[in-house]
This record gives structure tokens, sequence and C-alpha cells, in this order.
């Protein structure tokens, strides 16, 4: 399109030249390259014309493109059975592959088999001296098990992979291939991976010498592993047949010099289960990873929490049913983290339990077992539930061979699988290590594989946008902390505190910009001379395109100090400032007619800036004595509610409000009266008079906003603990009053321009019939603006929404639903700001900053569409008018 | 009543007070609205001083910052000697446990000012030997401040600032005691080691990042070759062999440009400055190792003058160093500057065309009112979403693409799949779209009816008359246009953290290597220097300075597009007001 019109113009001086060449045989056809630059023209600047339409709705469909994939559901990407040999399984591992998986059944063989074909890859004897296995336990990745013998001893095992990379051209060449990735060699399977070497997996089944726990048969178990690689710690906790739970410390000491491990189990017995009726089976026990806390679950339905945090002094801390009567519990396991305990009964619940701090609590330590979520009940019996290793996800199998993968945070299921073969037969369940698939081996060597794609389990509409319990919360609540340090934290993605944050940012913006902002608008466009006009207006202009980051800056390093030193000064100038200025009009009115009109206009403006002056100096010096007489002289630790009542504040707030009811009551009275009254003075008297009455009403106010707060506080009422609370340095009120700033050139503008273009005959005619200026800008000239002024406001509150730069500086971005004035926020902007450089692309965090910019996008659309069709309506008016 | 203020007012004339007149006068004063009038005034009154207060204080912080203050070294009542810049005052009160501790006298003191004192923040610097670099010292506790000539104040180029004495100087490993120092001569070496600090910073940044750039060359034709035709193919063997011995030419000159560089550093290491501070304290450094020094308290005017020029010198032409607190931000004021420039090659011809749409081509109706409602809604979409759209759909989708289909060799690392100059300049260009559309639009406007009539008349076509007749006449309204669209996308910054901003660049986008301009890159940004050093370093204290001056840079900036803007705007109203074509 560029060369187009060169083209033309080209063409253009030399058909001229031709024109004038052979004038008497003129062509009145236009030139071909003409027509078609033409058609050039019209059509590219068409299409560039609708590029803006297309950019915004393109914007638009992006950001849904990318956070619409977070509530897709989960995909299954592979369903695969195998019928490997049959064998017992007592205990099952798979690589984060899926390429292997080891099972070890309960007297002591262990076969390796292919995931993706079944295939039995070696199958080798364990020595259990010919005992068989009771009770099995590994850690959460696993690897690290515990065996429990009919004898009363365990054994430490280990059934894992051992991980390598084997060049390529280290590969041994006697290979049997698998499938197209994999082949097998020597106990080892040769994955391909991208860079054409090969990941190597040998998986391995090592059992350790027995230790003697005890003399009867070990029917439960659980086995945590702590401590350092140098000094590594083992504990377990054991229930033999005869109902003692053991908890047991071992700890391994290797020696230097030979390189010899050797293990020194610590063992102590728990008090013994009270109220254990005959026959009361033991279906689950389980153990924390410090090895201080230990829970035993009963067919019977209780549950019983021990406090190991003294081993040799183990506490029975609470005890309770946790389900109805004559439901037991079936299976019990934590959450990847610990903090959720997740209890499976009979009857097909799954519920999850927190244990929390609780007032009144009956427990030995004051924490109680709180039923904090409650899941999707399976219809049979849970049988097991395994935790995933990555997040907060977890297999549940039923009696009836149900496979049932949750989320238990988001409280969903995300997928629900149905064993195959015999769903009687005894199996092992286990999510794989990257919580892509579950896999379940049955004695009967039945192997189900379930292969699938969560996407983001962890984001659903209800914890974006309700309240969910957290793990360590008190109650259901509304959070947002993306991301932590510990692999085993729960992401809280719920975007109602950004939204309350953009909200109250937006508010205490908006009240503080909008009333000068408009203010000023109008005294610009009705008040003052022109050429203060043309001054000021492009001034104001300039500030609109003023870099927030200044703003920013200033706001966090110079203004938030500033503020939190002279706290009381600043909350004193919110007063002396329009009080000052009052006064200053009421002096004005009293100056003879004549002197106020020579010195109306520029004169007049410059004692304005002058009350201003003076009215913060009033504040700066009173400031310390304000704080003194109504705060204790301690404003921060007054708001924090160290002490005295909630009576100063209330009382600040009710001055307005009681001189506003002070001169309602007054004219409703006595206005009349007092309207003839002034009426028959000359203008210094009636200025006198007035002035009078308003230092009268300005002292009733006071008296009555007292008598009011008083009142309320007597009643309880306080306002701390609402708008306002505990002070920090970077707060609402110092980004409210930056944002405001940042706003007040927008709004100004625009609503400036708005009753600019209010037609001029309207004013003269107004003036004509004897109105004076004030009341042609009220009654005249505003209304018939309004739409236009509204419309800036909604345009300045539009920009009061996005804007980032100043809130990520200046609001301490912290997540919290808190309308007080003194505590920070943090803004849909500024999460985005600080999270998305660090977030995974299509990751769940990412497709959630995603979500939260389309937020902000139709937020800030609503508004301005609408700020548009406002001002759409109004220049139609205005040219009607 | 009202009326004859309102007469008054409107025909200027005052009465001869007569009786009758100044009961004429009498007033409802409700009805002038005095007390609300005053309101609105001081509204405007509040946001002009707020606004005037922001740019002096910008200002004034950012004038006075580089010119060199004097070293104050204070006695402390409990005998402790510092010494320092004075920095800023401030009252405060003190606390209740402080006072406690307070002598009698002290408690007069504050007495006396009920309960308030004034304190003062030094900058003792010396980092590296006290671990702080302000101390607060109030009025109640100074005995005594003097100033004190042989206080020197040294710029150095690691650990900021050094107060304190010249305790001797090793000119060719030959020390000097501190009595023979010979100033002149320790100007000169200064020179000479800051001249040979410069070479070395040449060497390597021209010579071996020449070297270490042409390894990286031949390591990606290597690659390339085996991407091409296989990894065991033969002609990615005949490239490996050939990368192989240009790589080892390549490494044989890097090393001899390291030994040119090492002896360099032989000559550095002999030429050394021992430093003391106020409490005795010694501290040996290599001279080339100081930027600047001056002995603070015996400075003339002219002196002064000359470091503050020096020191806006260097601020404007050298790069940042100490975590950008200190020196220059010369990359940061290029990339802003190249980030604007591509900015505007992009947007001016999509604001334009949808200008020249929206003025002669579109019908009045729903589409045009769609477009309008689009162009306010690009104007109110907040920026930051504009950067998360940059970054979701330039680097993440668009450069992904770009990096897969031409720049396969460098894969994994990505090329144009992450931030850069170019995606920041297409997300600025889509945020200050509507600024040039309707500035473009008003230019349009204003061009009268008469001269395209004319055109047509005379026989020339539509696309003709806009393109020989119209736009010209428009160029200086669509200049403006392009020009606040200039001042809106330097100050922007949100949108940039999430596009390819970055706090130290370690290359500009500009360079000596083909194809000179690498709008992959990612850069520094006035703006984001601003946010850096402000908010994100060590001690925003000791990077205050460096905020102020870096916002004065950006605000004149961005004041100077604007106030051409403005100027040209009202030229061109005069213009069309007065003279029709």
């Amino acid at each position: 399109m560029a060369t187009t019109p060169e083209t033309a113009g080209n063409e253009g001086d030399r058909s001229a030249a031709r024109r004038a060449a052979r004038a008497h045989v003129r062509d009145k056809r236009t030139r071909l390259s003409v027509v078609f630059g033409e058609r050039i023209a019209q059509w590219s600047i068409t299409i560039g014309g609708l590029m803006v339409i297309i950019a915004v709705v393109g914007i638009m469909v992006f950001l849904v493109r990318v956070a619409v994939p977070l509530f897709a559901p989960g995909e299954i990407t592979r369903t695969l059975t195998h019928s490997l040999p049959a064998q017992e399984v007592a205990w099952v591992n798979a690589d984060e592959w899926q390429t292997t998986a080891i099972r070890v059944s309960a007297d002591g063989r262990a076969s390796a088999f292919h995931v993706p074909t079944g295939r039995l890859l070696f199958t080798s004897e364990l020595d259990f001296d010919g005992l068989r296995a009771t009770a099995v336990a590994g850690t959460l990745q696993r690897n690290q098990v515990i065996f429990g013998f009919e004898d009363g001893t365990v054994r430490f095992g280990e059934v894992g992979f051992e991980v390598t990379t084997t060049a390529e051209r280290n590969a041994p060449s006697a290979r049997e291939a698998l499938h197209d990735r994999d082949f097998y060699f020597d106990r080892r399977i040769f994955s391909k991976v991208l860079t054409g070497d090969y990941r190597t997996i040998r998986p391995f089944a090592e059992f350790q010498d027995p230790v003697a726990i005890s003399e009867h048969a070990i029917v439960a178990i659980d086995y945590r592993a702590s401590g350092s690689v140098e000094r590594p710690r083992f504990s377990f906790i054991t229930v033999d047949a005869v109902g003692i739970a053991r908890v047991s410390v071992t700890t391994v000491q290797r020696n230097l010099m030979t390189g010899q491990e050797t293990l020194r189990t610590t063992t102590s017995e728990l008090p013994e289960l009270p109220q254990l009726p005959e026959g009361t089976v033991v279906t689950a026990v389980l153990l924390s990873a410090g090895g201080d806390r230990a829970i035993i679950a009963t067919g019977a339905g209780m549950i019983y929490r021990y406090d190991v945090r003294d081993a040799n002094q183990p506490v029975l801390a609470e005890q309770r049913r946790v389900f109805a009567d004559g439901v037991a519990v079936t299976a019990l396991n934590f959450l990847n983290g610990e903090q959720a305990l997740v209890v499976g009964s009979d009857r097909g619940d799954v519920d999850v339990f927190f244990r929390l701090l609780r007032e009144g609590a009956t427990t030995t330590d004051g924490r109680e077992l709180v039923r904090a979520r409650v899941h999707e009940p399976q219809g049979a019996a849970i049988v097991e539930i395994t935790p995933s290793q990555r997040d907060k996800s977890l297999v549940t199998r039923d009696a009836d061979g149900g496979v049932w993968i949750r989320h238990s945070t988001a409280d969903r299921v995300l997928f629900q699988f149905e064993r195959s073969g015999t769903a009687r037969a005894d199996a092992v369940t286990m999510m794989f290590p990257r919580a892509d698939g579950a896999l379940l081996v049955a004695d009967d060597g039945t192997a189900d594989v379930w292969s699938f794609e969560p996407r983001h389990s962890a984001a659903t509409l209800r914890t974006l946008f309700g309240r969910v319990w957290y793990e360590g919360y008190d109650a259901p609540t509304w959070a947002w902390q993306s991301t932590a340090a510990t692999d085993d934290f729960e992401p809280k993605y719920s975007l109602v505190p950004l939204i309350f944050g953009t909200l109250k940012a937006t508010v205490y913006a908006m009240l503080f910009a909008v009333p000068i902002a408009l203010m000023g608008a109008i005294y610009t466009s009705e008040f003052v001379h022109r050429s203060v006009r043309a001054t000021v207006k492009p001034v104001m202009e300039m500030m609109e395109s003023l870099p927030t980051v200044v703003l920013g800056f200033l706001a966090a390093l110079v203004l938030a100090p500033f503020v939190e030193e002279w706290i009381a000064a600043v909350l004193l100038a919110f007063f002396a400032l329009p009080v000052g200025l009052m006064l200053g009009a009421f002096l004005w009115q009293m100056l003879p007619a004549q002197l106020a009109l020579r010195l109306d206009g520029v004169p007049k403006f410059a004692l304005m800036f002058v009350t201003i002056g003076l009215a913060a100096a009033f504040a700066y010096r009173v400031g310390p004595i304000f704080e003194l007489v109504l705060f204790d002289g301690d404003f921060k630790a007054w708001v924090n509610g160290d002490f005295g009542t909630g009576t100063p504040f209330m009382f600040l707030i009710l001055i307005p409000l009681s001189y506003l009811a002070v001169s309602f009551v007054f004219y409703r009275q006595v206005g009349h009266v007092f309207r003839d009254r002034m009426r028959s003075l000359d203008r210094p008297a009636a200025g006198r008079l007035d002035f009078v009455r308003y230092i009268a009403f300005f002292g009733a106010a006071l008296v009555l906003a007292y008598a009011v707060a008083s009142f309320l506080t007597l009643l309880g009422f306080d306002p701390r603990g609402g708008v306002i609370d505990t002070y920090a340095q970077r707060n609402a009120l110092v980004v409210g009053f930056v944002m405001g700033f940042a706003i007040i050139p927008n709004i100004y503008t625009l609503a400036e321009d708005a009753l600019n273009s209010v037609p001029a005959h309207l004013r003269a005619g107004s003036l004509a019939c004897g109105a004076t200026p004030w009341q042609t800008a009220m009654w005249v000239i505003l209304p018939t603006a309004a739409s236009g002024v509204f419309s800036a406001v909604m345009i300045g509150m539009g920009r009061a929404v996005g804007e980032t730069m100043i809130v990520v500086m200046a609001t301490g971005n912290t997540p919290i639903l808190d309308w007080n004035i003194f505590a920070g926020l943090r803004t849909l902007s500024a999460n985005i700001a600080v999270e998305l450089p660090e977030a995974v692309k299509d990751g769940t965090n990412y497709r959630v900053l995603f979500l939260c910019a389309l937020t902000l996008f139709i937020m800030t659309f609503v508004i301005n569409t609408f700020a548009e069709l406002i001002r759409q309506r109004f220049r139609k008016r205005a040219f009607q008018l | 009543m009202s009326t004859e203020i309102a007469d008054r007012r409107a025909t200027g004339t005052a009465q001869t007070v007569n009786g009758r007149a100044v009961r004429r006068f009498t007033a409802d004063v409700s009805a002038v609205g005095e007390p609300a009038l005053w309101g609105f005034g001081g509204a405007l009154a509040l946001g002009i001083i707020l606004i005037a207060g922001f740019l002096g204080l910008i200002f004034v912080n950012g004038v006075t910052t580089f010119w060199p203050k004097p070293i104050a070294v204070v006695e402390t009542v409990d005998g402790r000697m510092l010494a320092g810049v004075p920095t800023r005052t401030g009252v405060y009160r003190p606390g209740e446990r402080i006072v406690e501790a307070m002598t009698p006298e002290q408690r007069a003191f504050l007495e006396e000012n009920q309960g308030f004192s004034e304190r003062t923040l030094f900058r003792t610097a010396n980092f590296d030997l006290t671990g702080d670099d302000f101390t607060w010292v109030s009025d109640y506790q100074k005995t005594e401040v003097t100033f004190p000539a042989d206080f020197f104040y040294f710029e150095r180029r690691e650990w900021g600032p050094f107060v304190g004495r010249i305790a001797g100087i090793v000119i060719d490993d030959v020390a000097i005691p501190a009595e023979a120092v010979d100033m002149a001569l320790l100007r000169r070496e200064q020179r000479e080691a800051r001249g040979r600090f410069e070479q070395i910073r040449r060497i390597e940044r021209r010579d071996i990042g020449a070297v270490n750039y042409r390894i990286e060359q031949e390591r990606l034709s290597r690659r390339r070759a085996a991407l091409r035709h296989g990894a065991d193919s033969p002609q990615a063997e005949a490239a490996a062999a050939a990368a192989a011995t240009r790589i080892a030419q390549l490494e044989e000159e890097f090393r001899s440009h390291q030994d040119r560089i090492a002896a360099i550093r032989a000559i550095d290491r002999e030429n050394r400055i021992v430093l003391e501070t106020i409490d005795g304290r010694q501290k040996e450094t290599e001279l080339s190792q100081i930027v600047r020094f001056f002995a603070a308290n015996d400075l003339s005017f002219t002196d002064k003058a000359g470091i503050y020029v020096a020191r806006w010198h260097e601020f404007l032409t050298t790069e940042p160093r100490e975590a950008n607190m200190e020196g220059g931000v010369l990359p940061a004021i290029f990339g802003t500057v190249m980030m604007t420039m591509i900015m505007v090659v992009v947007v001016a011809p999509f604001g334009v065309i949808t200008a020249l749409y929206l003025r002669e081509y579109a019908k009045q109706g729903r589409i045009v009112s769609a477009v309008r409602i689009s162009v306010n809604n690009l104007a109110g979409v907040p920026s930051i979403v504009y950067g998360v759209f940059g970054l979701g759909f330039f680097a993440y989708t668009m450069g992904v693409t770009i990096d897969q289909l031409f720049f396969p060799e460098r894969l994994p690392s990505p090329t144009f799949g992450t931030g850069g100059i170019l995606w920041a300049s297409l997300t600025l260009a889509l945020l200050t779209v509507p600024v040039v559309i309707v500035a473009s639009e008003e230019a349009l406007a204003a061009v009268p009816r008469s001269m395209r009539e004319g055109s047509l008349a005379c026989g020339a076509s539509k696309w003709q008359t806009i393109r020989y007749v119209v736009l010209p006449k428009a160029l200086p309204g669509i200049m403006t246009g392009l020009i606040l669209a200039m001042a809106r996308g330097a100050g922007e910054v949100a949108p940039l953290m999430l596009v390819g901003v970055v706090k130290l660049a370690p290359a500009l986008p500009f360079d000596q290597f083909f194809p000179f301009i690498h709008l992959e890159r990612s850069f520094m940004h006035l703006g984001f220097h601003i946010f850096d050093v402000g908010f994100q370093s060590r001690n925003s204290e000791a990077g205050k300075p460096m905020v102020f001056v870096t916002t004065l840079l950006l605000l004149t900036l961005i004041v100077a597009m604007n106030s051409t803007a403005i100027i040209i705007r009202n030229r061109l109203k005069r213009r069309y007001a007065t003279g029709h074509f």
C-alpha cells in the first residue's frame, strides 16, 4: 500500500505532460492507475480503520483464550490394562516418567514391569526368612518402605529407581526393544530422550535386617523419614495384634572409617487406647514427618490422636468419633504437606480434617481435629487413600472397584475410573510421582494404568471466587497466595481480595480526586479569567501524561514516611483546609461590595492560595496538640486499639454531618426570619451576620458531633477494626492521595471540556435573567453538562482501576480483605505486575494472572463503554441546544 | 439584589454611592454562593499547589543532587566523631525510652521545643568499613560541627563513596606519606588510572565482546548445519570441523586480549591510595577504583561548578554501576529513545489510517460508533493489560513461532520468544494509538472543506486529494499526536516490566555486529530505572538522589515533548483561525 500513492503520483505527472502535448484529443477517461490506486486506498484505509475494532476484540479474545483452559476438565490420555503373572501385592512404586513399576509381595518377591506395555521385566526373591509381612507402609515418595511381620519384627527397605543418563554411543547393543521409545537390557530400561541420549532406569528393591519391635504380629504400621542425608532419622509407628501401639525412632550412625552403618532404634509404647471394645480392629495408623504426632483409626469409627513430641511421654491428645455411630474409619492418610488428614469411611465418605487451635478445646494441646472439607462420597467403603506427591490431589479406591482421582483444595473429582478384573481382589493404588496418572496393581496380576493430564485442577470457579478452607486457616476464607518456597504448599488463587483491593484503592482515590477535580473544573470554566484558564488547562493536560512511576516513587519514599510521621497533622489538614476556606469566604463577604468587586478575579484567587497555605501551616503547627488532645499523643497506638475509645475519630467524622444537620434544622425553623433579616442589611453587615451564623453553626456542630460520638461509644460502637485500624506505612490513604493526584488531571480536563462546551447563549441568558454567576453555574451549566461531567468521572475511575505503578510501589501489596484506610492492599494490576514475570508459561498461575487481566479488561471495558455512550449522548444534546 | 451585582459585573461600572444605591446592594449573600465559590476555587488552588509542589520537589531535588556538598565533622555528646555529608533534616519526636536516657540539659532543650527535636541525616558513606551508609544525628546530641579542609569525598567504583582523609599514596610501588602528597601529582595519577580503567573496559567491551560474539556465531553455525542436514551428515561434520578451527583461533585472540588487560592491571596494582576514616581506620585501594575525589570543604565556586558539570556529564554519558545506584543512565536513555522511536514508526501509519477512515471514508453509523467506542476503550484499557497481552501474544505466541521458523539453532534459549525491545515497542504502539487517532482526526477535521472541494473540482480523485492536499495540511496536527504519543509511551513502565525491560541489560540493542539493531534484545528504560533504584535497591536512601535526577531527566523529556506538541497545536489553531485557504 505504501508504493501505491507513489505510482499514482507519477502516473498523474506523466499524464499531465501527455495532456499538454496533445491537448486537442483530451482523454476524458480516468486513468486505470488512478482508479486502481483509489480502490487500494479505499480498501486498505477501511481495513486499517476497522483494525481498531479488531485490536480491542483481539485483546479480549486472546485473554479469554489463555484464561479459559483454566476451567477445562482434565484429559485422560491413556488407559491400559495389563495381565501380569498373579502375585500378591504389598507395595508398588513407579518412576516419574511412567516407564517402569515394581511390585513387592508380602512374602518377599519383587517383580518389575514395563508400564506402557505391561511386560514383566524381571523377578527377584528377597529374603524375608520365610515370614509374611502383615503390615506395610512407606514414605510419600514411596521409595522408602517398612514392612511389619507376623513375628513382630520390622524391616526397612528401599523400593525405588536409580536413574542415570547414558550417552547414545554407550548404549548396549544387545538390547531388547519394548516399544518405539524404550528398550530393555540387564534389569534396566533405556528410554530415548529429546537430546538423543538415553535415560536409564534401574528398578530395585532392597531390604535390611529385621528389627524386633513386638512379640505379636504387626497389624498396622506407618513410616516417615527425616533428618539429613548424613544422619537420617526414621520414625515409625506400629500396632501389634494385641493392640499395643509403639512409636519408634531409628537413627543411623555411619562410621566414617569403615563406612559401616549402625542402626539404633528407640521405641516407646503409646498409652493404651481407652475404651477399646473387644473385637475392634485398628484400621489405620499415621505418623507425622517429625514423628511427633500419631493418629490411630479404628473400625469402631474412632480416631485417636497422640502427641509424641516427647518420645518418652506420649500423650493421648484427642479422641473423637469422626462419623456417625457405627460407621467405621477404613482409610486414613495425610495430604502432601501433612496439614490435612483425609479420612475414608465404610460408607464411602472422604472427609478432610485440620488440626486447629480452638478456643475451649478439650484436648491436651488445645488443638482439635476440625472437619474442614467434605468431599463427594464414593458410594462404597473407601479402602485406600493415596496422596499425590506433587499437589493436593489424591486417589481414593473403594471396595466396589471405583478409583477416583480428586483434588482436595478445589473439592472436585477429577476423574472416576473403574478397575478392571475382579473388584474384590486386594490391590495397591498409587499416583504417579508427577500426579499425571494412577496405577493399580492387584493380587490377581491385573494392572490398571490411567494416564491423564489434570490441567489446572486447583482452579475452579469456587477456588477463584468462593470461600475455601485452606490448610492452616481457621475458617473458610478468600485468599491469594500463589507461590511459596516449599513444595507442599497449597496455592490459593482467590481473586476476591484482589478485586476488593482494586475497588478499595479506586474508592479512596476517587474520594480524593473527584471533589477537587470537579470543583476545580467548574471554577476554571465559570469563575476565573480566561488567561488563568489558558495556563491551567495545558498544565493539567501535561500532567495527564506524567509517568506514574514517578508518582509511585514519591508516594513510597517521600510521602509515605512523611504521612506516617505527621499523620495527625495530615488528618487535621483534612478539616483545616475546608474550614479555612470557609472562614476566608465569610470574611470576604464582610468586605464592602465595591472593594469585593474590584478584587474579584485574580486577587481573590490568590487569596485562596494564601488561605490554603495558612490552613496547612495551622495543621502543621497544631497537629501535635490535636494529637495530644484527641488521641493521647499517639495516633498510631490509638488506631491500633491500644487505649481509648472510638469517640475522637467518630467525632471528627461526624463534624460535617452535624454541620449539615444544624443548618438544616436552623433553616427549617427560623430560615425565613434569618433571610429577611439578611436582606434588610447592607453587604458588610449581612456578611458579619452570616459570619456569626457560621461560627455558631460550627460550634453547635462540634457539640453535636461530640455528643453523638459519645453516645455511639456508649452503644459500644468503635470504628477501629473497620475503616480505621492498625497503621501500616504504605497504606490506602497514601495510595488514595497519590492515585487521586494522578487521576485529577484526567477528570479535570474532560469535565472542563464538557462544561466549556455548554453553549454560551445559555450562560448569557441565565445571567441576563438576573441569576448570579454562581446560580448560573449550579442550575444552568452543571445540569446541562452533567452527562459529560459524569463520563469524565467514569473515565477517571477507569484509569484508577487499572493504575499499576503507584499501587505496586505504595501499597505494600498485601492481599487482604479490609476496608482499613491505614492498611495496605493489592490490586489486580499490581498483582499482575508483581507475579507475571515469574510465572511459568501456561501454568496455573500464568493463566490465573491472565484471568486477572481479563477481569481488569472487562471492568474498564464496561466503565469506558458506559462513559463513551453517555458522552455521545451528551454531545448530541449539546448540539441540539 | 443579586441582579445588580451581575449587572455591574457585566458593565464594569461603579455607581456613585447614595442612600438608595446602598439599599439596593443589600444582598441575599447565599445567592452569590461565596462559601461554595471559595470551596471550588480552593479545590483548583489546591490542585495547582499540589502540581507545583510536586514539580518543584522533583526539580529542586534533581537539580541540586550533583552540587558538591560540604563534609561536616560532628562531635556528639558521648564523644563520638563522625564525618558525613548532611543530606536532609527533619523534625521528630524522640521516643520515651530515648528521653529517659537523656541528660537534664538535653531534656530541657527538648522541653523548650515541645518535645520535638530536629535531626540531620548524614551520609557517612564508607559502607565497606561500617556497613552503614547513613546516620541520623539529633540536634541535642551534637556538641560541635566543623568543616575541616582536609576531608575528601571519594566516589569509588565499588562500595559507594568514601568520606575521609588521604593517609598516603603509592605511586609505582613507591609509598608517599600523607604529608608529602602533592595534590597535582595525585590528580594526574588519578586521571591516568581512570584512563587505564576505561582502556580495560574498552578492551573488554569491544575486543573481547567481538571475540565472544564470533565464537557464539561459530557455535550457532555448527548447530545450524547439524539441524539442516542431520547430526551425522558429512555437511554437519565439515561445519563442526571448520567451526572448531576458527574457535581455536578466536580463543587464541581472546587470550591475547586478556594478556593486554593483565598488563594494564599490573600497573593499576602499583598505584594505590590509602584512605583513612575519621576514626582512624585505613583502607588501601587502587587508584583506578577512584572515579572522582575532591576536598569537599575546600572548593571554590568554580571547582564546585566543575564537579557539578562533570557529574552531569558522567550521568548522561556512562553506564550505571553499583546496582544502578551510581554512575550514569546512558543505556536507559538509549533504550527509552530507541523504544519510543520504533513505537512511533509502528503507531504512525496505524493511527493515521484509522483517523483517515473515520474522517474521510467511513459513513456515519453503527460501525463508526463501534470504532469510536473501540478507540476509547483502547485508551482506557489499563496499561498493564497491554503488557499481559504483549507478553502472551507478541513474545510467547509470535516470538516463539519466529524462533521456530528462523532461529531453530538457538533453541531452547529464546531469541524473539521472550521480552525484547521490539515487543515492548509494539505493545506501547497499541497503547498509544488512540492518542494518535484522536489528534490526527482533529487535524484532518481542521483542514478547511474548501481545500478539499477545490482539489476535487480540479479533477483530483479522493485519494489524490487526501494524499496531496489534506495530509500535508494536516501533517503538523498529526505530528502533534505523534509527539503526544511519544510522551505517553516514554513514561509508561508497567507493561514494559512484562515485555522486556531489565534492570541491567548486558548489551545495548544496537552495536557493531550485523544487523546492528537487535530488536530481540532486552533493554533498560528510564522509568523502570526509577522503579528499580527507588524501590528494589539495597538502600533506598542511597538510591534516592539517583532517582530524583533520573526522574528529573524523564520529566524534562516528557514535558519537552508535551510542550512542543502544545506549541505546534497552538500555532496550528492560530493559522486555521486567521487565514482560510
